[in-house]
């Protein structure tokens, strides 16, 4: 398949079945690639993120206590171009890069997300698990006809479908259905060509069955296939809600990493009017995100994102401490954790709070870009670095080779 | 002669003297002396074009003379000109030279298609175009014919396929019809809910935008549909207020959404127009999803941002009903287990539909309904797959409905079903099931199907099916696609009018500028009127908002209708409709160019050839000294540019006398500095600019404005006839017309305009693209 095609179709869950033979075989030599993104969407005080001393991490608020620290880089200077007229839509391109979120007729493209979940994701039962604090119906995950992929919320939800135990009668009835179907329009040809009817034709849509065929048994396989046994250990805390959701989905992030349930997680982690409670902080996020440089609010606002980053620090260390081949889980996982807002307060698209962590490169821990760079740079730099020939991604301009290693 | 003579010396060196049409050569080649050679050849290669020397070599285009003949353009008017026996001899042999290029012999159903299709089928209702893929790629009509079929598409018509059997046989049966009625709304941002006040025993609505200009829509409380179907929903509403316009009740259906004060786009369902009466229900039947809610939003200019008083739209409260049937059983029993015993239990309870029958049953549903969706009947041995597949089923699980629904998705998943032509036990069956997909992007119906059993289609008969076809409601599927293809309105909600420059843009607006030009094309055909209106017209089909646009007066009321133009406004015909100036456009500013040969290729006719690669863009730029007409007459200072231009330019430049909605302007609009978060405001963030210079010159005739243009391209209807032949050819066979093939197609075009009929043009194409050889 050329890359046009492959970016025009997209493919929905590109199987070559002998991987499914190799599958067992090729795990227990090397550990598969995985990527996560994580978009904060009322992103991050700028003043508490970035260093203070250009290079040091230690020097910033928010990073200096992070314990996987000389396993990430903090990006400085990439920006969203198009976005001029755009508010909290911002979000809806934070991975796809298309411009101007806020016009009404607004479409979509493919995220990048999506795009990597259909060369990384065909071996597993989920090809890519999008995660949100609230039920809103969208995130950043979108297909390639430019429309949203519900993101999942509810933390039990997600654990049954993960590894519980579901009754498949139905979904069993359809596959078998849908496999007689195949049998017969097999047969039908055979007919067909036995009375002498138009031989490309047939030849073009016996090549079609056939995928549709080795599609069939891929879902198959997953039906039969036994679910990982994982022990529940999710979070009941209802003083601190907020707080307690983001814990839980990276909780879950983990769980589905480690037991390869899927190689591919979104998690957006929007937000609603209304107040949240964190520790030291009651109110609304999106209210304190508009501090105005106003002190008081800023603290507020410090309380929650310190609050957050807390639990993507834990995540980070947790994913560090599962061995894996001759590293860690995290090592084979690129953990890219960001925002559609540079500056919340004013609403603006540069200077987006950018980390990339794990996933095995030869991390700069703070790499400031002498010009404004677009967010897409680093998008297309990471479908290069999973194997796949785009030449281009949203506004991308070019693959500047930004991480090493 | 020596020229002649040593082209000729030059052809006999090559495959062509060795045709059987060197007769026909060598008078062509005598005619292109007499009328060609003079301006070009060698030395004066006027427009840059050596035709001697192209022949010589064997290197030209031959579409490109063809086209520059058939419609005219070449000679020019003021030169010699050909008889027509000898024009017809030079597009005779041009049509021997053109490049054999064989079309794939078969095509996949579009997904239009393939959705109308199985809803016919079923008799059904339900839309699910947007989930199946768009497969199109960068050509321009759906049914081309180098577009392939993939697994993607197969898996999603799979997934359709499953989906509307569903929708008409239920494995878990039907959810009683219910009855709720709800007149509060649902909580709403601060900045918005006061313009939803308590008034009587309901509410009463202001109209207002939320501050990024979309509309703010109130979603009603209570409000969930159990199950996806159909549901009436009766408004008990009026307008309020001493003005002569009607309030429009805009309803929209989407999830609830009020974390933001930016609202989520919602789909719109219906529009009510509420005029001068008194409280009165107005039921719309539309169709729901569970988790999406009804919202509203009145509109009318005379009631922004009231939040006391006693105007704006009174809704008193909403009746909900459904999921509705038109009957009980549903239709889809009726049609697909037609004769058979349906037992249906009372509406009253969840109920279940069940079909007690047994093998030779199953036989005579699969063989009815395969013999219409593959448009043949079918031999036993034919259907002996789908046959088995169903009965398999049936003896393993003993559900005749469920069994049956296996053997019909095999049956809309077959290539008999998704590549056509299929296979037709005689070419009646052919033309019928194509005359079907061309005018209802469905299958036949019972009448063409005893037409195609007698193999009774032919020429006689076939004009007057395609008469009663195109009479039946079913044909405003054609026309809303060729619509979308043609003139490319599909891209219609692509363009987002710039709200800063443009601030009275709206939805209700942006939803009847397409119907307005389906409803008038619709017009043309159903009235037969001449395919000069395809270019001008003293009428249009408007509505109150479409006639507020475009400032015509008395105009009450949404319903869309026949509405008279004075005799010195600019609108009528296609190119002056708001649906085409708008998506000829950016939505901030028009380019007289990209305009221009839009117009010009898909309205007018011309031939174009594609932009030369290299040339430095001239992109209009109001902020620059010169006028835009200074800018754009660079292209007079090369021959090579002028030689296309001059079909471009001028179409763009009359049309400068209209904005990107298509509203008409004698100044620019400049977009003001604006910084920070953009925040609607009525007033939009603009000043005015230069006047608009609508002047021009086509073809050595001046034209002051697009009144003048109109009465210029009026003189020869033939061009744009024989475009829009062109163009349904190739809608409905998914190929362009070869050049033989546009030799026919011209000449079933009347010399006279007012001869020159819609309806007669579409069945006279429609035939010959149907029976052709």
């Amino acid at each position: 398949m050329t890359r046009k095609e492959f970016l025009k179709f997209g493919t929905a869950l590109p199987l070559a079945l002998h991987s499914l033979n190799l599958r067992a075989a090729e795990k227990s030599k090397t550990p598969p690639k995985r990527v996560m993104f994580i978009c904060n969407s009322l992103g991050f005080y700028e003043t508490n993120f970035f260093p203070k001393t250009r290079g040091d991490l230690s020097t910033s608020t928010y990073l200096d206590g992070i314990k996987t620290r000389d396993k990430m880089t903090v990006f400085q200077n990439l920006f969203h171009p198009g976005m001029s007229t755009s508010n909290h839509d911002s979000e809806k391109s934070f991975l796809t890069g298309a411009p101007n979120p806020e016009a009404a007729s607004f479409t979509n493209t493919i995220s990048l997300d999506q795009l990597l979940a259909q060369h990384l994701g065909g071996d597993t039962r989920y090809p890519s698990l999008p995660l949100s604090i609230y039920d809103r119906g969208w995130g950043c995950s979108w297909n390639s006809r430019g429309a949203a992929i519900p993101p999942m919320h509810d933390e039990t939800l997600i654990f049954n479908t993960l590894f519980g135990e579901e009754d498949l009668a139905a979904k069993k009835q359809q596959i078998t259905n849908d496999q007689n179907v195949v049998r017969c329009l097999y047969r039908d040809m055979q007919q067909l060509k036995a009375r002498g009817a138009g031989a490309s034709k047939l030849d073009s849509y016996r090549t079609i069955i056939h995928e549709l065929e080795a599609q069939l048994k891929h879902e198959e396989f997953w039906l039969n296939a036994k679910k990982p046994v994982v022990n529940n250990t999710l979070s009941a805390d209802s003083e601190f809600a907020f707080s307690t959701k983001i814990k839980n989905l990276l909780e879950l992030s983990k769980q589905a990493f480690q037991t390869d349930s899927t190689r591919m997680i979104t998690f957006t982690m929007d937000w609603i009017n209304g107040a949240i409670n964190v520790p030291g902080a009651t109110g609304g996020w999106h209210s304190f995100s508009h501090h105005g440089n106003q002190p008081g609010t800023i603290e507020k606002l410090t309380r929650i994102e310190v609050d957050i980053m807390k639990h993507l620090n834990k995540f980070l260390f947790d994913l560090d401490q599962i061995k894996e081949g001759d590293g860690t889980l995290l090592d084979n996982t690129t953990v890219v954790i960001g925002s559609n807002f540079g500056d919340a307060s004013n609403h603006t698209h540069n200077n987006l709070p950018t980390i990339i962590a794990g996933g095995g490169y030869r991390h700069q821990g703070h790499t400031v870009l002498k010009k404004p760079t677009p967010l897409c740079n680093l998008h297309l730099e990471l479908l290069h670095r999973h194997n796949i020939d785009a030449g281009s991604f949203g506004s991308s301009e070019q693959d500047m080779r930004l991480l090493k290693g | 002669m020596s020229r002649l003579l040593l082209i000729l010396l030059t052809f006999a060196t090559n495959v062509y003297a060795a045709s059987p049409s060197s007769g026909l050569e060598q008078i062509a080649h005598q005619h292109f002396e007499t009328y060609c050679f003079d301006c070009h050849d060698s030395d004066t290669k006027k427009g840059d074009f050596d035709l001697i020397g192209s022949l010589d070599k064997g290197d030209f285009d031959s579409s490109l003379l063809f086209e520059n003949l058939i419609t005219g353009k070449m000679p020019p008017a003021k030169k010699k000109q050909p008889s027509p026996e000898e024009r017809r001899s030079l597009l005779a042999w041009l049509a021997q030279q053109q490049v054999e290029s064989t079309p794939n012999s078969f095509r996949r159903i579009s997904r239009h298609e393939f959705v109308h299709s199985v809803n016919d089928l079923l008799d059904t209702n339900i839309d699910l175009t947007n989930q199946i893929p768009e497969d199109r790629g960068t050509y321009t009509f759906d049914s081309d014919r180098r577009i392939q079929l993939t697994k993607e598409q197969l898996m999603a018509y799979f997934t359709a396929a499953d989906e509307m059997l569903e929708f008409a046989f239920p494995a878990n049966g039907f959810h009683p019809e219910t009855t709720w009625v709800t007149s509060s709304i649902k909580e709403s941002h601060e900045t918005y809910r006061i313009y939803a006040r308590e008034h009587k025993d309901g509410l009463l609505f202001s109209w207002m935008r939320s501050n990024n200009g979309r509309p703010y829509p109130f979603f009603y409380d209570h409000f969930n549909p159990p199950v996806k179907g159909w549901y009436d929903l009766t408004f008990d509403a009026a307008k309020m207020g001493e003005f002569p316009d009607d309030i429009s009740l805009m309803v929209f259906a989407g999830k609830y959404f009020y974390a933001d004060d930016r609202p989520q786009p919602q789909h719109l369902l219906k529009v009510i127009s509420l005029g001068n009466e008194e409280l009165k229900s107005h039921t719309v039947r539309v169709f729901l999803k569970p988790g999406e809610n009804v919202s509203v939003h009145c509109y009318s200019k005379h009631t922004w941002k009231q939040d006391k008083g006693e105007q704006g739209a009174y809704i008193e409260k909403l009746t909900a009903r459904g999921p509705v049937f038109e009957s009980w059983p549903p239709k889809s029993y009726q049609t697909v287990f037609a004769g058979l015993p349906i037992e249906a239990p009372d509406r009253g309870a969840h109920a279940h539909i069940t079909v007690t029958a047994q093998t030779e049953a199953m036989r005579s549903v699969i063989k009815r309904f395969a013999e219409r969706a593959f448009s043949s009947p079918l031999s036993e041995a034919e259907l002996k797959p789908y046959d088995q597949v169903a009965l398999d089923h049936l003896q393993a699980h003993g559900d005749f409905v469920a069994a049956a629904k296996v053997g019909i998705k095999a049956i809309v998943s077959s290539h008999r079903f998704l590549l056509v032509p299929g296979e037709h036990r005689n070419d009646s069956f052919r033309v019928a099931a194509d005359l079907a997909r061309s005018l209802w992007l469905s299958v036949p119906d019972q009448r063409l199907h005893e037409l195609a059993a007698r193999n009774a289609l032919n020429s006689a008969t076939l004009k007057i099916e395609l008469a009663r076809l195109l009479a039946a409601p079913k044909s405003k599927r054609m026309i809303g696609s060729l619509c979308a293809q043609w003139l490319n309105l599909r891209s219609h909600d692509n363009v987002s009018p710039s709200l800063k420059l443009y601030p009275t843009y709206n939805d209700l607006l942006n939803h009847y500028l397409p119907i307005e030009t389906k409803s008038y094309i619709a017009h043309l055909i159903e009235h037969n009127l001449s395919v000069s209106h395809l270019i001008d017209s003293d009428f249009s089909i408007l509505n109150q908002q479409l006639a507020q646009h475009y400032g015509v007066d008395g105009v009450i009321g949404q319903k869309m209708r026949k509405v008279s133009f004075e005799p010195d406004s600019p609108r009528g015909g296609l190119m002056t409709m708001g649906s085409v100036l708008k998506v000829t456009t950016d939505g901030f500013d028009t380019s007289p160019i990209l305009r221009g040969a839009w117009v010009s290729r898909n309205i007018v006719g011309n031939t174009l050839s594609p932009p030369p690669e290299n040339i430095e863009v001239i992109e209009p730029d109001l902020s620059k000294a010169t006028t835009l007409k200074e800018q754009v007459a660079e292209h007079k200072k090369s021959k090579s540019c002028l030689s296309c231009h001059k079909s471009i330019d001028p179409y763009g430049f009359a049309l400068e006398s209209f904005d990107a909605t298509g509203q008409w302007r004698t100044q620019y609009r400049v977009k003001t500095e604006h910084h920070a978060t953009f925040q609607y405001r009525p007033e939009g963030f603009f000043k005015r600019g230069s006047q608009v210079d609508a002047s021009g010159d086509l073809g050595g005739s001046k034209f002051d404005n697009i009144a003048d243009l109109k009465d210029l391209l009026l003189v020869d209807h033939t061009k744009v006839a024989y475009n829009f032949a062109k163009i349904l050819f190739e809608y409905a066979t998914g190929s362009a017309p070869s050049l033989e093939h546009r030799m026919d197609l011209h000449e079933m075009i009347p010399t006279k305009a007012e001869d020159c009929r819609m309806r007669d043009l579409v069945i006279n194409v429609l035939t010959y693209s149907h029976t052709r050889k």
